[in-house]
């Protein structure tokens, strides 16, 4: 009985070192943890913009979204880059159901309505197939940069413009609706947006 | 069936976190700093407790470090931890079958070569999974079904290199 008095002291000891350790250490890394997630969003949304295009800090005050959903992809955040308090251009992040998963895109669009860039956040595509959407070799998504609303946003195979990923068909359609989605939705707010900034 | 079956518990993260050689090196390292951190933690007690006292301590100590761990990788390697996902906390499985696993005498010379060589076939695998699935179009290698078949191929490639003892294939006096 002794034993077992001592083993149970001995448990609780160890139960509670580990339980507030843990508790302490978290407590102590909340705050970097904060930081690394904010400046990895940072990274990843602004990455589409050029180097030098803007100075001021686009996420800290993002533009609101839209009130009704896209036909094909959802808006999930809206930026707006300026430079020497003009705005330079726009970043949009949208997402759209991929072949296995939702695809989030992050566009830069510039002030004259051209597609500056895009890039993939989040994906999760068939490796080999749908995957190559993030292949840095193939760089599939250049072939979007410097267009505009009015071109035909289709595959070629379906009277389009554009070459799909070979052997991922829905993937390339759903990131061609995405991102003719996101130019015409700068085409609805460009007023408000690219206005509002001059008279700030 | 013999008691080392439950080293098949480390077969999760080995085969699920070591897509690209610096993942397989991040998830060997997570396995060598909680395999030697949990039985450090656990010594003094080995002797000391019950034998339901020291399996409930082992599980309380196991928690508090794959917790500390994965809060440490949020907090300072942030794109690793997120590629590594849930896996360092399956490490825990592995950690509780070596230490039931581990003799009384000579335990921490058996804990080192243990972890030395889940280090270095995490190594191994990352390296060759990402070899594969570069520059080879082989993407069932990047997956986890393929890295099975590449760990027993591994696996078989070292039982074949390795100069073992002869088996005698008949009983009664050599």
């Amino acid at each position: 009985m002794k034993h077992g008095a001592r083993d149970v002291g001995l448990l609780l000891l160890t139960g509670v070192l580990a339980v507030s350790v843990t508790l302490a250490w978290r407590q102590w890394t909340s705050p970097a943890i904060a930081s690394a997630e904010k400046q990895m969003q940072s990274r990843q949304r602004l990455a589409v913009l050029p180097e030098g295009s803007y100075d001021n800090q686009p996420l800290e005050s993002p533009l609101p979204r839209p009130a009704a959903q896209r036909p094909n992809s959802r808006i999930l955040a809206a930026y707006r880059a300026t430079m020497a308090g003009k705005p330079s251009a726009i970043v949009l992040v949208t997402q759209a159901q991929g072949y296995v998963g939702p695809i989030v895109l992050s566009v830069a669009i510039a002030t004259d309505g051209r597609l500056i860039g895009s890039q993939v956040v989040e994906q999760q595509e068939s490796p080999g197939l749908g995957a190559h959407l993030a292949d840095p070799q193939l760089q599939w998504l250049k072939q979007f940069d410097n267009r505009h609303q009015g071109d035909h946003w289709a595959l070629k195979r379906d009277q389009g413009d554009f070459d799909q990923l070979a052997g991922a068909t829905v993937t390339s359609r759903a990131v061609i609706a995405a991102l003719q989605d996101a130019l015409n939705y700068f085409d609805e707010q460009r007023s408000v947006w690219l206005e509002g900034a001059a008279h700030e | 069936m013999n008691r080392f079956c439950l080293l098949a518990m480390s077969l999760a993260p080995l085969l699920g976190a070591t897509r690209t050689l610096g993942e397989g090196a991040a998830i060997g390292l997570c396995a060598v700093v909680m395999g030697c951190l949990h039985q450090l933690l656990l010594a003094p007690l080995r002797k000391r407790v019950a034998s339901w006292a020291y399996v409930l301590a082992s599980l309380l100590l196991l928690a508090a470090l794959a917790s500390c761990l994965q809060l440490a990788m949020r907090a300072w390697l942030l794109p690793l931890a997120i590629a590594l996902g849930h896996y360092p906390a399956l490490l825990c499985l592995q950690c509780l079958a070596s230490d039931h696993l581990l003799p009384d005498q000579r335990r921490w010379h058996v804990l080192a070569k243990h972890l030395g060589a889940v280090f270095a076939s995490c190594l191994l695998l990352g390296a060759s999974r990402q070899w594969l699935a570069d520059h080879t179009e082989l993407h069932l290698a990047s997956l986890a079904p393929g890295a099975l078949l590449l760990l027993g191929l591994l696996l078989a490639l070292y039982n074949r290199l390795r100069p073992g003892s002869a088996h005698p294939h008949r009983q009664g006096k050599p």
